[in-house]
């Protein structure tokens, strides 16, 4: 059941971020609703005061700014998916912005809402912490600017201060030689499990990668180990298959309702190994 | 040929309505949102209700406070259980429930499950009445909880019901008696000698089996609308049984029957959810205390912990001779029927009806109980019984086939009951050819051919036993403008009773459907109709629906024959007239004729009744839907994922008085079987539900659907209803688990637990070294 | 500066009509088209957003009217099942829906309807497979969604031919 609040409608950002001081605990951001909503219903939080940054004008654009792309906290999984400059610049994230919840929520929920609510078993941020994606944190006239593998701290909670507004997440071009991936599970509304790859080839090496596992831990986040299994190797399908296995075997699993934990270490090795595959492929096919 | 048939009257000479796929008459209502269904009717005065349920799975009420509640802005009245025992509800039983009189309205002292009704509370609007839960003031002592069948069970678990059991209307469950250990109703028969013959078998299987707690999950939850008024009592309800509800209310408030009515609006669904007495009595009460009619809608969470499927555990074994003869079976069976009895009785007898499945015995030996917990009532779902035991049942029989080195398929086709031969001793034989559905359904789904890796194929076949109660009546008023009304007390679900009622009423007085008007379930209006469910309405409210046309058409002959004074014999009926020959005398005519005015009305009556005996669940059933199912699944070892590839069904009807309907029940019945087969499953910890959402609990979507189903229609018209019809919209959910869990085993794996998730398909294929790691 | 108070204005646009009302800013869209103004199509089922039946279109968008504030509509087009037929004649997705029985209990019908009317707005004329994609988060428990899919292809098609 909903109970009675207010509705503010900031013209600016930094407008919106006083709202936010001023009524503390009372208050919150409202964008899309699609997590707020329900949980207000729920009454599993109450908030009198809701500031609404849908009213403050181009937190919503996406862009490409040389080859990086910079996408406004307030587009939505419908935009991202279907924007020309995500699809040319990140078309991972094009690819799982399209799989979101469901068409409902895509139409309505926006990236930054699903950045800043943290729930766990979520897709995006994975995908965004292996392309190393920045947030942009923005509180009266400052901005803050917070790697997105350091953005999440806990469930359902991350770095942001109770009056900085989430504004934009600037995403990396990815560089020569470099592809990018994504696998994901799920049984439920939600994923059960999600694994981001970007791996980057010169020749037969590989230079760099990057691998981020969703869904399965309180939150999401690289596994180093996985990772330093295939920089300086060959991208062999040994190489790719042990460097899942240590994804699976090292990432951090809470068992709940969508499965325990040898399964889930079992579905993200499976998942890793899928996501690299694609991954090698799409470096090889970039050039290299 | 069965006494349910209409006996004489002129056959109709025009084309068939009857047997073609006449478009719904509901179905421009539905497509442009002006359909009503309950929750879509405001009553003046009406006052929102919202209930407040039991955090505790067991506890004592030491302390209710609502003074707070009762002040709040908008509040208008709170009912709790000491209002029961209070001399404002003076005469009234506080304690309802078809099977066992075990349940009280409002929890009196004493919860007996999480989400229990504590308290209710009327208010101007949702959120004042929301507002004012949160006011009320309860204090619990907790009590042990026994929430698993067990513990309900062992030694020295605590009774949840005591003092002498209050049967209720209900019939055909034979003698209650209080149980021992919780058990709330025992079910046992056995024939011929078990011992002997198992110890004389060549082969045995046996296992235990889990099978989970499933939500029905209409999508219209439960919603009332209760008025009380000078006549009694009105009610507004999406009621199945709304003849069972009013006799319940009628019982409970000490009022006569007619001072009960029951109005049944479209219902957004019901498998069996909203069969018998669920959110009436409460909504009622409610509205007694408030003075002003009262709506209690449930949230999805809220009917999640209001009925549910029964979860079970079985065992079972099963022999068989060398050369392929099943011999004997026994098996004995736990079904948790929740903290009330609710349906739990009945589920329990039609599991144990359905365990030894449609063969040849020459002893079997089956134990049903249905057991108390501290857990949310269980009660009737769509297939129950059959849905319970056929996957096992079904299983063993593979497994043996196995064993002795025979097809499934053949092994089927030697040991099945053949049409006619007894099903269980006294009742109904078998009506249905079941081996000839069974090698339908396997051609359908490429039995025999060759088959890719990781691909298996799986048959299933069962009995359930359909018809419940044969009680139905039916009145047809026919108009001085010769349009027809019809009175049936058939609840329109979704199953298109209403088209399929104005079919056969088309058919027997030769009106064109446009003509005919089907009046929804209202007990002041239309005549009684035990129940909708157990596939009972085109076979026995059709029946009466049709034996009222004809009696109606008999009349319409008799004025015919004496304004022209010819036998009636050489009349017949067609296009909305009586005809002889090219003479014709229009049903308008013919009431202007025998009224001497335009005016007037003919009224046809219909009944059905039990042919035999008291048309008792034991003495039956009414007949046999068979549930004949074939699956091809796909398995994927890395997650242990199940793809359906096909699937299908045998839809053995009789007479198909509306094939695409027909069809669409099969459709409708073959996704909830998938459902209940690869992920349904309602989660509970120390008897709260954790998954009471639909974020959480997940239903079939087109995600899921099979690359192929087909429904195979066999009409042999050898069903006691219309035209030989006998009723579908079960079969199908009990044999598609079965047909998957055999589709399974046919790849090796034998599954001993529903529903077949990836994990525990996965872990299973392990455990028998079948999967393909993808890292060592 | 402060919030809104309490109750606020809106004016909106629903089914092509104008409407104003006086709502609270906790007011829900549903409850709004279902008490204030009668619209009783779109349904209250899951009230999580899952599976479709409140579905209404907000300009054009396909939305969770449970989970959206009424406030979202301000000054907006909302769209629910009672406005798409035009002129007195059916949709033809209304159409199809009733020819191939892909209606039972009905309760889900608005939603569905609803949805693959954007369907068909961005894909005029879409396979079985396309179809079943769109609709894979809209829920129905009484139809298998065989004939829904059946019918939203065949009212693709039939409105693709109308423009031909």
């Amino acid at each position: 059941m909903l109970r009675p609040f207010e509705i503010h409608e900031p013209a600016t950002v930094a407008e919106a971020s006083r709202l936010l001081a001023r009524h503390g605990d009372d208050a919150t951001v409202y964008a899309g609703g699609t997590e707020l909503i329900p949980v207000l219903k729920d009454g599993l939080a109450h908030y009198r005061h809701l500031v609404n940054i849908k009213t403050v004008p181009g937190l919503d654009a996406i862009a490409a700014v040389g080859d990086d792309l910079r996408i406004g906290a307030l587009a939505t999984h419908r935009m991202i998916e279907r924007s020309p400059v995500v699809r040319a610049h990140a078309p991972v994230l094009a690819q799982v912005a399209a799989g979101v919840a469901n068409l409902r929520v895509r139409n309505v929920g926006t990236l930054g809402g699903n950045l800043c609510f943290a729930e766990p078993h979520s897709d995006p941020a994975a995908v965004l912490i292996t392309q190393g994606a920045t947030l942009v944190l923005a509180r009266s006239d400052a901005e803050r600017r917070v790697n997105a593998d350091g953005f999440f701290v806990g469930i359902l909670q991350t770095v942001r201060m109770p009056d900085e507004v989430l504004v934009r997440i600037e995403v990396p071009a990815l560089r020569p030689g470099a592809g990018a991936a994504y696998a994901r599970f799920a049984l439920h509304e939600r994923p059960t499990a999600g694994v981001a790859a970007v791996v980057v080839l010169d020749g037969d090496a590989v230079t760099a990668a990057r691998v981020a596992v969703g869904s399965v831990g309180p939150v999401p986040a690289r596994v180093p180990e996985a990772e330093e299994a295939l920089v300086g190797r060959r991208p062999d399908p040994e190489v790719l298959r042990e460097a899942a296995g240590r994804a699976g075997g090292a990432v951090e699993v809470l068992e709940d309702l969508y499965g325990s934990v040898d399964y889930k270490r079992h579905i993200v090795t499976v998942l890793a190994s899928h996501a690299l595959d694609e991954a090698v492929a799409r470096a090889r096919g970039r050039g290299h | 040929m069965s006494a349910l048939r209409p006996a004489g009257g002129t056959a109709p000479v025009r084309p068939g309505v009857v047997g073609t796929s006449m478009r719904r008459v509901d179905a421009l209502e539905k497509v442009t949102g002006a359909a009503r269904f309950t929750g879509d009717m405001v009553v003046p005065g009406m006052l929102h209700g919202r209930v407040l349920r039991s955090p505790l799975p067991h506890a004592r009420i030491a302390r209710l406070e609502v003074t707070a509640a009762e002040r709040m802005p908008g509040v208008r009245a709170v009912l709790t259980g000491a209002d029961l025992l209070g001399a404002g509800f003076a005469g009234t039983d506080p304690y309802y429930g078809h099977a066992i009189k075990d349940r009280p309205i409002v929890a009196i002292d004493r919860v007996r499950f999480a989400g229990e009704p504590v308290a209710a509370v009327a208010a101007d609007d949702p959120a004042a009445a929301d507002e004012a839960l949160l006011a009320i003031r309860v204090e619990y002592e907790e009590l042990p909880a026994v929430t698993t069948v067990q513990a309900a069970m062992a030694a020295g678990a605590p009774p949840l019901h005591e003092g002498p059991l209050r049967p209720g209307l209900f019939h055909g469950l034979g003698e209650l008696r209080r149980e021992e250990g919780n058990v709330c109703y025992h079910y046992r028969f056995t024939r011929g000698d078990l011992d002997r013959v198992f110890t004389e078998a060549d082969v045995v299987v046996e296992g235990e089996y889990t099978f989970p707690a499933v939500y029905q999950y209409a999508m219209e939850p439960h919603t009332v609308i209760a008025q009380w008024g000078a006549d009694g009592l009105t009610v507004w309800a999406c009621c199945q049984h709304p003849y069972l509800v009013r006799a319940e209310l009628a019982d409970v408030f000490r009022l006569p029957l007619p001072a009960v009515r029951i109005i049944v609006p479209y219902i957004g669904g019901g498998f069996g959810s909203k069969s018998y007495t669920k959110m009436e009595p409460i909504t009622a009460a409610l509205a007694r205390k408030a003075g002003r009619p009262v709506l209690i809608a449930n949230r999805i969470d809220e009917a999640m912990v209001t009925t549910r499927r029964h979860n079970m555990t079985a065992t079972m074994r099963t022999a068989a001779t060398r050369d392929g003869r099943v011999v004997a079976r026994q098996c004995r069976i736990w079904l948790d029927t929740g903290a009330y009895a609710d349906n739990g009785p009945r589920v329990a007898a039609t599991a144990g009806d359905a365990a030894p499945g449609p063969y040849r015995w020459r002893a079997v030996n089956v134990d049903a109980w249905a057991v108390y917990t501290n857990t949310p009532p269980a009660g009737s779902y769509r297939a129950f019984g059959a849905t319970h035991m056929q996957w096992i049942g079904e299983a063993q029989i593979d497994a043996l086939a196995r064993k002795v080195g025979l097809d499934p398929l053949e092994f089927r086709q030697r040991n099945l009951l053949r049409p006619g031969e007894e099903v269980r001793p006294g009742g109904q034989p078998l009506d249905a050819d079941l081996v000839g559905d069974v090698t339908k359904v396997a051609a359908a789904i490429g039995w025999g051919g060759p088959k890719p890796p990781l691909v298996g194929r799986g048959v299933s076949v069962g009995l359930l036993a359909a018809g419940a109660h044969p009680v139905s009546t039916a009145a047809i008023r026919l108009q001085a403008d010769g349009t027809a009304v019809l009175l049936v007390g058939t609840s329109e679900l979704g199953q298109g009773a209403r088209t399929v009622f104005t079919q056969i009423v088309a058919e027997e007085l030769a009106l064109p459907p446009d003509r005919i008007r089907v009046m929804g379930a209202d007990t002041q209006f239309t005549p009684y109709d035990r129940s909708t469910g157990a596939s009972r309405s085109t076979t026995l409210a059709g029946g009466a629906v049709q034996h009222a046309a004809v009696n109606l058409r008999e009349q319409l002959l008799d004025i015919a024959a004496s304004v022209w004074g010819l036998p009636r014999a050489s009349l017949a009926v067609r296009d909305g007239a009586v005809w002889h020959e090219t003479e014709r005398l229009s049903y308008p005519d013919l009431l202007k004729r025998h009224f001497g005015m335009i005016g007037g009305e003919l009224i046809g009556r219909g009944e059905v009744r039990p042919q035999h005996g008291t048309g008792s669940y034991a003495e039956g059933p009414v007949f046999w839907e068979v549930c004949v199912g074939g699956a091809e699944v796909e398995l994927d070892p890395q997650t242990g994922q199940i793809r359906v590839r096909r699937l299908a069904s045998v839809a053995d009807v009789g007479k198909a008085i509306n094939p695409q309907l027909v069809e669409a029940q099969e459709e409708g019945a073959c996704l909830q079987g998938l459902g209940n087969a690869l992920f349904e499953e309602m989660l509970f910890e120390d008897g709260h539900l954790i998954n009471g959402s639909l974020l959480e609990y997940r239903v079939p979507t087109t995600a899921d659907l099979p690359d192929e189903f087909r429904s195979i229609l066999v009409e042999n018209a050898d069903g006691p209803g219309p035209y030989g019809a006998k009723g579908v919209g079960e079969g199908a959910l009990a044999a598609v688990p079965a047909a998957i869990v055999n589709a399974l085993a046919d790849l090796g794996i034998d599954m001993r637990q529903l529903p077949l998730t990836p994990e525990r398909v996965w872990r299973r294929a392990r455990e028998l070294g079948l999967a393909r790691e993808v890292v060592s | 500066m402060d919030g809104r108070a309490p109750s606020m204005r809106m004016a909106l646009t629903v089914n092509g009509g104008p409407v104003e009302a006086v709502i609270e800013p906790r007011e829900l869209l549903l409850d709004f088209l279902r008490d204030r103004l009668g619209l009783t199509g779109a349904k209250r089922s899951c009230d999580v957003q899952v599976c479709g039946a409140c579905t209404v279109l907000l300009d054009g968008q396909a939305v969770s009217a449970c989970c959206t504030l009424a406030y979202e509509a301000r000054g907006r087009e909302v769209t629910t099942i009672e406005g798409l037929a035009a002129d007195g004649h059916l949709h033809p997705l209304q159409e199809a829906f009733i020819e191939h029985a892909a209606v039972q209990c009905g309760f889900c019908t608005p939603g569905m309807i609803l949805t693959a009317a954007t369907l068909l707005h961005d894909v005029p004329a879409p396979t079985a497979e396309q179809a079943k994609d769109y609709l894979k988060g809209t829920l129905c428990r009484c139809t298998g969604y065989w004939k829904i899919i059946e019918a939203v292809v065949d009212a693709g098609r039939r409105t693709r031919e109308t423009r031909e």
